[in-house]
């Protein structure tokens, strides 16, 4: 396919200034009291906005990795971890999902100790800014030379938030890839990369691996229609 | 300015400063605080400064006067605020309000938006002219003394909005509370890269042999930052490890403690050949940059802590570094990762043998906490976060705004 008429990626991105809701838990009756009842510009920054704070992943939102580390309850933490934001088009859908996993932990296990003082659990907010990078890529070559520029907010927006913004659960770039260069099977191939098993940079690693080997498929085999 | 961190700071962060920075060019920011010398907040609101004007933001810094009488007034109430038990009497509150009345008619209070930094200048609000107000507090408000917080509150209420350095100090003040770390310039006389010449220069008046490990506290002589902690410790690694301990600080204007704590703190190190005690000047930017390049390990064993901006400067310079989980210090050690989070002498005296005796281990954990650093501490991102609390609040009840 030639370049001509082809849909430029206007890369952007994203950036989030915290604010405190004045909200905290000391223990996992009060966290699923709050959850029940916290903005849900707050469930979304702690399940969402979990994978734009560059942690290094051992859980993947904030509930399980307080559940984790401050109340030392592996099995919640789990159960927690295994809660996909994604597959909620509401959040209301995903506050009950949470409800529902602490509740059921509830129904099986003893009630947890509290957390020690100022290890609590602060519900927080965000504003979230988004701009334009300044960077566009009308092809694949040029999406990589990009890719690898970029810095990580730009991903989390494109490949984290887009699932939310466009409500179809699909990222920005496989959209993109399938929409205006017409590559169905490298779309698929970023889509079934699993964004709770990688770091940002982790992402970004696979995405520059997928597209690196489907350029390379092309330099090897020229005017072959895919 | 800013084109000196491309190629340093991250390239969102620049990017969306210079987009905020077109949004607020032309009108005026002025910063508010207690002290022109000593402590974190004054040197970062030196390299501040120029880099908003260069926004094209009027900028403006200005700090309040005050006499020995309102500064012991001001730090007890500091303390009071960090823990300690503290009596303030009305009288004294009186005269705290009563300094910054003064203050209020030599400063001149018009602006867009005003930060006011910490405790000292709060009443301030009562003198408001025009703009938005932000308090910003630097300080540990965690376990406060209940009277004192409450005292203070009725201040910080009457700001437009409050910034904490971290969410465990907000309040419920029922005003917007954003959270904003603080940060370190990566290219300050205290963070530049130094090449060996320079660092020799800097240390030559010291006489710190260099020929056996270093373990280094910067901070000031004040008993939050447990400075005999530290020489307990380190008289616990020596039995094992054989090395030198460096305590080296600057006194603070408004500190009148500083002087006490360091006497204590020679007599406690009774002449030990081993135990460099530095009192530096104001401004010894050099030379701390030059004592953090040459520490093996680096310590932040504070009781209380804001931030503890310390350890961000000595993870900049590649440094594993060990610190209290107190405070800011957990928001930039991930434990195991960028350096060791303790809760005791004995915890930091086993971690500062671990990494003596692991070069290898202290290498990658300095690698990594230079990054860290890089991506969520440096300057460049703290003036991004003022701007963009500055814009939201002008864009009040959105929770997304694009540029």
């Amino acid at each position: 396919m030639g370049e001509e008429g082809i849909e430029p990626f206007e890369f952007r991105q994203c950036t989030s200034i915290l604010k405190s809701t004045g909200m905290k838990a000391k223990n996992l009756r009060e966290l699923r009291d709050r959850i029940a009842t916290a903005s849900d510009d707050s469930i979304f920054h702690h399940t969402y906005q979990y994978f734009l704070k560059g942690h290094i992943l051992e859980y993947t939102n904030d509930f399980a990795q307080w559940a984790g580390e401050s109340l030392e309850e592996r099995a919640l933490s789990e159960h927690l971890s295994n809660v996909d934001p994604y597959a909620f088009r509401e959040i209301s859908d995903l506050r009950q999902e949470l409800l529902r996993v602490i509740d059921g932990y509830f129904s099986v296990f003893p009630e947890p100790r509290e957390a020690i003082p100022g290890d609590e659990f602060y519900f927080n907010e965000t504003v979230t800014l988004i701009f334009p990078v300044g960077m566009r890529a009308r092809n694949l070559a040029e999406f990589l030379m990009a890719l690898k520029y970029i810095d990580s907010g730009s991903i989390y927006y494109h490949f984290y938030e887009a699932r939310v913004r466009l409500g179809s659960g699909i990222d920005d770039f496989s959209l993109w890839m399938e929409d205006a260069l017409g590559k169905r099977e490298l779309a698929e191939r970023i889509r079934a990369i699993d964004l709770f098993i990688h770091s940002i940079e982790g992402i970004r690693e696979h995405l520059t691996m997928a597209i690196e080997k489907e350029l390379r498929k092309e330099m090897e085999f020229p005017g072959v229609e895919r | 300015m800013i084109t000196q961190y491309a190629g340093i700071a991250p390239k969102g962060d620049l990017l969306l400063l210079q987009k905020l920075g077109e949004k607020l060019a032309g009108r005026s920011f002025l910063h508010i605080n207690s002290t022109r010398s000593g402590g974190g907040v004054a040197e970062i609101l030196n390299r501040m400064i120029p880099f908003l004007k260069e926004l094209g933001i009027g900028a403006r810094w200005e700090a309040i006067e005050g006499n020995s009488r309102f500064f012991d007034i001001t730090k007890k109430i500091h303390n009071a605020l960090q823990g300690n038990v503290e009596k303030i009497t009305d009288e004294m509150w009186d005269y705290h309000l009563e300094i910054n009345r003064k203050n209020s008619k030599e400063i001149d209070l018009h602006a867009d938006a005003l930060l006011i930094h910490d405790p000292q200048p709060a009443p301030l609000i009562e003198f408001r002219k025009d703009g938005k107000w932000i308090w910003r507090c630097h300080i540990d408000l965690s376990n406060p003394q209940k009277d004192v917080c409450d005292y203070l509150t009725k201040y910080c209420k009457k700001y437009d909005s409050a910034i904490f350095s971290v969410a465990k100090f907000a309040k419920a003040l029922g005003i917007d509370e954003f959270i904003v770390p603080p940060s370190i310039d990566p290219l300050s006389e205290k963070n530049r890269e130094f090449t060996d010449q320079e660092i020799n220069e800097a240390l030559l008046k010291f006489n710190i042999p260099v020929d056996r490990p270093a373990i280094l506290q910067v901070s000031r002589f004040d008993r939050f930052k447990d400075p005999i902690g530290v020489i307990n410790a380190y008289r616990m690694v020596r039995r094992y490890n054989d090395s030198i301990l460096i305590l080296a600080g600057s006194p603070a204007t408004d500190d009148p403690e500083g002087e006490m704590v360091l006497n204590e703190v020679r007599e406690f190190a009774a002449n030990d050949p081993d135990i460099y005690v530095l009192l530096l000047p104001p401004f010894s930017d050099r030379e701390i940059n030059a004592l953090q390049r040459v520490a093996t390990v680096v310590l932040q064993k504070s009781l209380k802590e804001g931030f503890g901006l310390t350890v961000s400067e000595a993870m900049w310079k590649g440094k594993p570094v060990i610190g209290s989980a107190v405070g800011g210090i957990p928001l930039q050690i991930i434990h195991g990762v960028t350096g060791f989070l303790v809760h005791s002498v004995e915890g930091a005296a086993f971690r500062i043998r671990q990494i003596l005796n692991n070069p290898e281990m202290a290498r990658r954990m300095g690698e990594r906490g230079r990054e860290y650093v890089r991506t969520n501490f440096l300057i460049t991102k703290q003036i991004r976060d003022y701007l963009a609390v500055w814009y939201s609040m002008e864009n009040k009840g959105r929770s997304i705004l694009e540029l």
